[in-house]
């Protein structure tokens, strides 16, 4: 399959809305909501996305990269993502 | 300098090395002097406000400078704290309150309007303030002595209802000398904590650090783990305690195995048994570190741990009783039982609680009379074995508590939460093995005809009354639940692992 940006970005929402979002239906996620301030994601939250992220993108993540910076909101995936060169697999 | 109660042993490491930094979180240090001043204000400003000897006063605060503040300001006004998890629920609180009783609810602003609903609720309301509010420049109030109450501890027991475990500054204050002197913490100790300071095995990390002179790292959680290497390497942490789970994600991290972290030089398990592929990748991703594996109860703070030089023999057993104390396995007839009998596990020294807070009859069921006349042991409740040279392994709970997370989860606490759903006509909650979790939660549930709920709802009903540990992770609504031949539902059938999404 060919992933486009765009792909990343709704396969990382479809993700995280299917795994964690259903506890917070009231909740409007936008994709620069910081994730783990929300509550919607624990740190075990965040250890199956890497793992998801990683499996569904191929990518070796390190672990001084699971970050805010880097995994802090939806945006802060995409860019990482992207700028790892995911889209190309 | 002697230290026999809490509120000494932060007096002594702060006479000692007023400069030195007793705990580090949020990016702030704070000295051992500046620790010691803090509990004295708050102290003397919960006196000035009529707190007195054996008052209960609620803690409900996350892991942070104030925490640690609030339990030795509590314990030097004479009065017991009560530690309850920062994520607990206002209903659930309210029942902590209607059950200790206590003068004040300490919690920062965030928890200010869930403690401020429980604490309404009650026939005579509780203070419910910040730290520095309560905090007073007066007089200090005379200190307890090491037979006055110091905690009480509210842990799930085998029928839901929390049980809450009163500690005597002795029981806190033996407990901590003793693990200080197995694990030889002393002042150049940095240790790490994640663990929530409402926990036993969380809140030993700050009576045993402050003893020995050494710096808490505290975090408030696992949080981003990328964060946690770097305070690994960059804060030179040498003690690194921690639950299965934690180690658990630990070990999957590519990379932490091949840094060198040349200043870590013990890891500490407790919480839950690691299995045996679990003890190899802590040793593999932390080659320079000795590994404890312990095991606790907070009726007791700690029982035993492994020496690290057991390891290799032994792998599977969580050791000896901690130095001062012992441990040993009871057969059915109350003799102590043979090498490779399984039996309960009993203990017997000065760290052993003084009993269940308002509760004659599980104190009776847990504390049996001992070797002398003043003297009980402790009845953990748990199967044990030992090996021929006498070491200790756990075998299994003789109860149904689910351990998540490194977390009690009582069945019927969660179950009791989904009977509260129109419409649900039975509920079992089971453990089921996970890879992360420990044992994840599953609920299975029956629901009447034209009942209008599925999984989804019913989980998120859970989450907005339990807290985050107790929610199931999954949800399955069944035609009707497994019986064994004699008609008791069958949790065994129901704890099959089932296959995960």
């Amino acid at each position: 399959m060919s992933d486009t940006p765009g792909d990343v970005r709704g396969q990382v929402r479809a993700y995280i809305e299917e795994n964690f979002l259903y506890l917070r239906p009231d909740l409007e996620l936008k994709d620069s909501d910081e994730l783990m301030a929300l509550g919607l994601l624990d740190s075990l939250g965040f250890v199956e996305l890497v793992e998801e992220v990683q499996n569904r993108f191929g990518l070796e993540i390190q672990d001084v990269d699971i970050t805010e910076q880097n995994f802090g909101s939806i945006d802060a995936i995409v860019r990482y993502v992207e700028g790892k060169g995911a889209a190309a697999a | 300098m002697t230290a026999r109660t809490i509120g000494d042993q932060l007096r002594a490491s702060a006479a000692a090395a007023p400069e030195k930094v007793a705990v580090l979180a949020e990016g702030r240090p704070l000295a051992y002097s500046e620790l010691d001043e803090a509990a004295d204000r708050l102290a003397s400003g919960l006196a000035e406000r009529g707190v007195a000897r054996g008052d209960r006063v609620v803690l409900a605060l996350p892991n942070g400078a104030d925490m640690c503040v609030a339990v030795y300001g509590v314990a030097r006004a004479g009065a017991a704290f009560v530690p309850v998890n920062p994520t607990m629920k206002a209903a659930k609180l309210g029942d902590v309150l209607d059950r200790a009783a206590p003068v004040a609810v300490i919690c920062d602003e965030e928890r200010a309007p869930v403690a401020a609903e429980a604490a309404g609720s009650q026939i005579e309301p509780p203070i419910v303030a910040g730290v520095s509010e309560l905090s007073s420049a007066g007089t200090l109030p005379s200190p307890p002595l090491d037979s006055d109450l110091a905690a009480v501890m509210f842990t799930s027991g085998s029928t839901g209802e929390p049980k809450g475990v009163m500690l005597a500054h002795l029981n806190v204050a033996f407990a901590t000398d003793s693990i200080v002197e197995y694990l030889e913490l002393g002042a150049d100790d940095r240790v790490l904590s994640l663990l929530p300071l409402s926990f036993g095995y969380g809140l030993s990390q700050l009576f045993t650090c402050v003893r020995a002179g050494a710096t808490l790292v505290l975090e408030a959680g696992l949080g981003f783990v990328g964060r946690l290497v770097r305070i690994l390497e960059e804060e030179r942490i040498t003690g690194l305690p921690a639950v299965p789970t934690v180690f658990q994600v630990l070990t999957a991290l590519k990379g932490l195995a091949d840094r060198e972290l040349p200043d870590l030089r013990f890891v500490t398990n407790a919480g839950a048994g690691l299995s045996t592929p679990a003890v190899d990748a802590v040793r593999r991703t932390f080659p320079g570190a000795r590994l404890y594996s312990m095991y606790g109860q907070t009726e007791c703070t700690r029982v035993c741990y492994l020496p690290p030089d057991q390891l290799d023999a032994r792998p599977a057993s969580v050791g000896v009783a901690i130095p001062g104390t012992e441990a040993w396995v009871e057969g059915p007839d109350g003799t102590p039982a043979a090498p490779g009998e399984t039996g309960q596990l009993m203990v017997r020294g000065s760290h052993v609680m003084q009993g269940y807070w308002g509760d004659p009859e599980g104190t009776a069921a847990k504390l049996r009379p001992g070797r002398w006349p003043w003297e009980r042991v402790l009845a953990t409740g748990d199967l044990f074995r030992t090996d021929d040279e006498g070491y200790l392994y756990f075998v299994s709970r003789t109860d149904d508590i689910i351990k998540s997370r490194g977390e009690k989860v009582a069945p019927r606490e969660v179950e009791e939460v989904l009977y509260g759903v129109a419409g649900v006509v039975e509920a079992a909650v089971v453990g089921v093995p996970d890879r992360l979790l420990g044992q994840a939660v599953h609920a299975h549930v029956v629901l009447e005809d034209g009942a209008k709920t599925d999984p989804e709802s019913l989980k998120r009903y859970c989450a907005e009354r339990l807290e985050d540990y107790m929610v199931p992770q999954r949800v399955v609504i069944q035609e009707a639940l497994p019986r064994t031949p004699n008609g008791k539902l069958d949790r065994r059938a129901l704890a099959v692992p089932a296959a995960l999404r």
